[in-house]
């Protein structure tokens, strides 16, 4: 494979954009699939990708194409299009010389689209602007023009148009890619160094390593390092997608592949992470690897608490993918043993906890999400929280921070008003707005981080009919008057739920979070008094009446199958519940408490 | 094999609430059916001894008097145990001076009956169109033939019905002075008028205020609560019925009947045309010795005296205890023992599927 006739790019978008689908016909007229295999976005191999259209884990595809009597090798590396995961895009980013930037005909530039541009901008990527969905009915291809030239600064002539629904452009898109994104620099004589940008567990053959070689090369048999660990593994197997699996004997300077090293212990391998020969390694590492920053916490436990071994195995092979996971042991009284476990947001949350029901048929009660928060003790010492039990008693503490974010809303101008109610609500702080034409507006709040790790996505959506979107980044830390809210059942304390809350919300917190258990939990055989409290004081309380009636009156004749039937859908019901104290808790209860609509 | 059941499926007309095997009366169809009637029985039954008998429905009491011949040609040649139970079920409409005659003639000795209700309102509801001037001039008229063990069935928690409704109720049925009192709550069941007219049931807090008044008046008045649904002047309880709550086995004859015979629970098919043709059996079960005492537990804890240990101990080589974590269950008085009886405490008895689920 001659280096020069490589092409290694991505495609960016904001999501729901048609990124995949583009991915799609990009295989197809490569020749990559038949358009009969061509799954619908067949990049995306995770069921829970496929359902929720969105791309969590980025992929990698080697593609021939002939032009003008080359051939050419094409490495579509896919990336995730969420905020979330932000650091897994910039290492796929690293990986690329060019990308391509795909905006909806009818939605225009949104807040990804701008945040992936930029990324793509940082890395020096050659950006090829893509105008998507020109069959939708409501396109306006002139205002997104507009936008791509006034806006972002393209030039009227680079701009190509798809539809990759019915396939328009995407041959003229591929032959962009190849006249304009340059071949991969890069010495194949000098040391190796491989970047990993992504990775994953195969059962048979252990840790599986995506990477692009940016100098030097490996073969089969030799002996890499993994510069940031300094694990040592032999390579067995080099391999390419395309999207089938080719077995190769080496991979060059410029080329995107597969390495196998039977690889079982799972932290060896890091995303962003160098590796080289053993024998003649790299002096340096490649620049940009950093220990991902987990900026929300929650506690994961199993339903069952004989699960807790499978739930480690669960968390090591998913965090062998996922950099950004992490997790340790802990114990919760109400719970059992379990795991704190540390996101880059509550969409990452919410697949990590859905894997692991799906992929490893574990039932999982999760907590309250938390963020870190920052304590100044009476003594003067400093402590980092992040889960509300561990918060110490009042007296003892100072001044607790909390981190606050710099949050650029999108959105028609029309639905200005019912978003500063919004952020208003969730203890925003209003910075500025900006206008990007006559329509849309930009909006900057600043808002707590734990404000918008409960619901303030969903509430966004729900209040501007889904045509706003958000992008957020970490701005530091602020003084707060926070406070612990604790939930106690039948006169316990369930600690799943304890929240961390300000002071002023608290009172309207502690009463929905009350109300909703008491619609959640179903009656038991005695009544449960459901309360909310700060320190010994009481602030909210119901009660869920004792259970009146559950009992089959008739006798059907003898027949006992049907009473059968019916007690064991009861006892099916109650497996997916936990008990804690005399209470049996659903699982739905632990969720409800992160949804909670603040009156 | 002491006790039997056998299933007649014809009605004059349908009860909105009723999930039974049931179909429209048709003088030919149930000369058929009584045929492979005959034929079902012939293949099984080998003639013991019974305790209990009963014929249920459907409507057995609408038969015409050709079909109650054909069908007691059947019954006339089983024997019987001395101090035998023999039921037969009845609705108030076709009680009448020959059909009661002909029953005491026949060995029937207990007499099942659907009153349901006195209020008119009720019976309107239920589809059910007696009065109550007919009920007392039946009931009246069947303890003049000689039936002294008469059962009559009640049903309660009807939509739109007030405590006042249920006490009037109560009050006429006790006055009725009759040996056995079934109350039923109305289970809105799947396929049922009822449930399609997407009926609503009464809040579980009346619901329950009327079972405890219930019970709080029958009691008064002399009779035994011995059942979730069931109440009896002393030595009246229904021995047929304790079959079922005792686990023991039991012949099931007849379109859509169970049975329990030689560890195998069974049910028929509800198809007539099957039935006719000699295929009976619709699905059949081999109880294991588990399943066998998770029956147990869930049927005997029905029973207010509930399950006598020993008893448990010598059909299973097993304690109850050994068999069920219920430790936590009687701490918590959701189960108590008594002069060596497990049961469910009489105010648990309504939210007893809650405790029975353990014994799954």
């Amino acid at each position: 494979m001659k280096q020069e006739n490589i092409r290694n790019f991505s495609i960016i978008a904001h999501i729901d954009h048609g990124k995949s689908t583009l991915a799609d016909r990009i295989l197809e007229i490569t020749g990559a699939v038949s358009k009969r295999e061509a799954k619908e976005q067949l990049l995306d191999n995770m069921d829970i990708e496929r359902e929720r259209g969105i791309t969590i884990k980025l992929n990698q595809v080697q593609l021939q194409y002939t032009y003008k009597g080359e051939e050419y090798y094409l490495h579509l590396i896919d990336t995730p299009g969420h905020v979330d995961f932000s650091y897994e895009v910039s290492r796929s980013l690293a990986a690329c010389e060019g990308a391509i930037l795909v905006v909806d005909a009818a939605q225009g530039v949104e807040a990804q689209t701008l945040a992936n541009l930029y990324l793509a901008m940082e890395h020096d990527l050659t950006i090829i602007p893509v105008i998507n969905k020109i069959d939708l009915p409501n396109a306006d291809i002139e205002k997104v023009k507009k936008e791509l030239i006034n806006e972002l600064g393209f030039k009227e002539e680079e701009i190509i148009l798809t539809s990759a629904k019915n396939g328009t452009g995407i041959k003229e898109l591929v032959e962009a890619v190849i006249e304009r994104i340059s071949a991969p620099k890069g010495d194949k004589n000098m040391p190796l160094q491989g970047l990993i940008f992504d990775s994953f567990f195969d059962s048979y053959k252990g840790v599986v390593v995506t990477t692009r070689i940016m100098n030097g090369e490996v073969k089969v048999g030799d002996t890499i390092r993994f510069m940031e660990t300094g694990a040592t593994y032999e390579v067995t197997e080099l391999c390419v997608m395309t999207p089938k699996e080719k077995q190769l004997q080496k991979l060059s300077c410029g080329e995107v592949g597969q390495v196998v090293a039977s690889i079982k212990a799972i932290q060896d391998v890091r995303v962003g992470d160098t590796f080289t020969l053993d024998k003649n390694p790299a002096s340096l590492p490649l620049p940009g690897y950093q220990p991902m920053k987990s900026m929300v916490y929650c506690g994961i436990y199993p339903i069952e608490s004989t699960k807790f071994d499978d739930l480690r195995d669960a968390l090591d092979k998913l965090k062998l993918n996922d950099a950004s996971l992490v997790y340790e042991p802990e114990t919760s009284k109400a719970l059992g043993f379990g795991f704190r476990c540390g996101f880059l947001g509550l969409l990452h949350m919410d697949i990590i906890e859905e894997r692991i029901e799906r992929e490893f048929h574990i039932d999982l009660i999760a907590t309250s999400p938390s963020v870190i928060y920052q304590v100044t003790l009476t003594d003067g010492s400093e402590i980092e929280i992040d889960a509300p039990t561990k918060l110490p008693d009042r007296q003892l503490i100072k001044e607790i921070r909390e981190p606050y974010v710099k949050t650029s809303i999108f959105t028609p101008s029309e639905y200005i008003g019912p978003i500063m109610e919004l952020c208003q609500n969730k203890r925003g702080e209003y910075v500025g707005m900006d206008y990007l034409d006559t329509t849309r507006v930009n909006i900057h709040y600043d808002l707590p981080l734990s404000e918008i790790i409960y619901d303030f996505f969903d509430r966004l959506k729900s209040s501007t009919k889904g045509y706003a979107s958000f992008d957020y980044e970490i701005a530091g830390y602020r003084k707060s008057d926070l406070v612990r809210l604790d939930i106690l059942l039948n006169g316990e304390l369930v600690d799943a739920f304890s929240t961390i809350v300000h002071k002023d919300f608290a009172y309207t917190r502690g009463r929905a979070i009350v109300e909703k258990l008491r619609s959640i939990i179903p009656r038991q055989l005695f009544e449960v008094p459901i309360q909310a409290s700060i320190g010994a004081k009481i602030i909210a309380r119901e009660n869920i009446k004792a259970l009146r009636k559950d009992v089959l009156a008739k006798c059907y004749g003898g027949d006992i199958t049907r009473k059968r039937k019916l007690l064991e859908k009861q006892k099916e019901g109650k497996k997916r519940m936990k008990q804690v104290g005399s209470v049996e808790i659903p699982q739905e209860a632990f969720l409800s408490v992160l949804t909670m609509d603040d009156k | 094999m002491k006790s039997m059941y056998i299933h007649i499926p014809f009605c004059k007309s349908i009860c909105s609430y009723c999930d039974f095997c049931k179909m429209y009366y048709d003088e030919k169809m149930v000369l058929t059916y009584l045929d492979a009637l005959k034929k079902e029985i012939d293949s099984v039954y080998q003639k013991e001894v019974l305790q209990t008998l009963y014929i249920g429905g459907g409507t057995p009491s609408h038969l015409s008097k050709p079909c109650l011949t054909k069908l007691f040609k059947i019954i006339d040649t089983f024997p019987f145990e001395e101090n035998y139970e023999f039921t037969f079920e009845c609705n108030i409409e076709d009680l009448s001076l020959l059909l009661l005659i002909f029953l005491k003639e026949h060995r029937v000795n207990r007499l099942s009956i659907g009153v349901e209700s006195f209020l008119e309102k009720n019976l309107n509801f239920l589809n059910r169109y007696h009065t109550k001037e007919d009920v007392f001039l039946k009931i009246a008229l069947a303890k003049q033939i000689g039936f002294s063990n008469i059962s009559i069935d009640l049903m309660y928690a009807l939509p739109g019905e007030h405590l006042d409704d249920l006490e009037e109720d109560i009050d006429f049925a006790l006055s009725l002075d009759v040996s056995h009192i079934s109350l039923y709550s109305l289970i809105i069941e799947e396929h049922t008028k009822i449930q399609i007219e997407n009926i609503k049931p009464i809040s579980d807090e009346l619901d329950l205020k009327m079972y405890q008044l219930i019970e709080k008046q029958l009691e008064h008045a002399g009779y035994v609560h011995y059942e979730v649904s069931n109440y009896a002047k002393k030595g009246y309880e229904s021995i047929h019925n304790l079959t079922y709550w005792n686990n023991n086995t039991y012949y099931g004859f007849g379109l859509g009947a169970s049975g329990y015979i030689d560890n195998v629970r069974y049910s028929n098919t509800r198809s007539l045309n099957h039935y006719v043709e000699g295929n009976y059996r619709y699905q059949e079960e081999k109880i294991s010795q588990e399943l066998e005492m998770s029956n147990e537990m869930i049927l005997g804890l029905r029973k207010l005296v509930g399950i006598s240990l020993d008893d448990f101990y010598k059909k299973y080589g097993k304690r109850v205890e050994e068999v069920y974590a219920i430790q936590d269950l009687l701490d918590a008085k959701n189960l108590e023992i008594e002069k060596g009886y497990l049961r469910i405490p009489k105010d648990k008895i309504y939210v007893s599927n809650a405790i029975l689920v353990r014994f799954v």
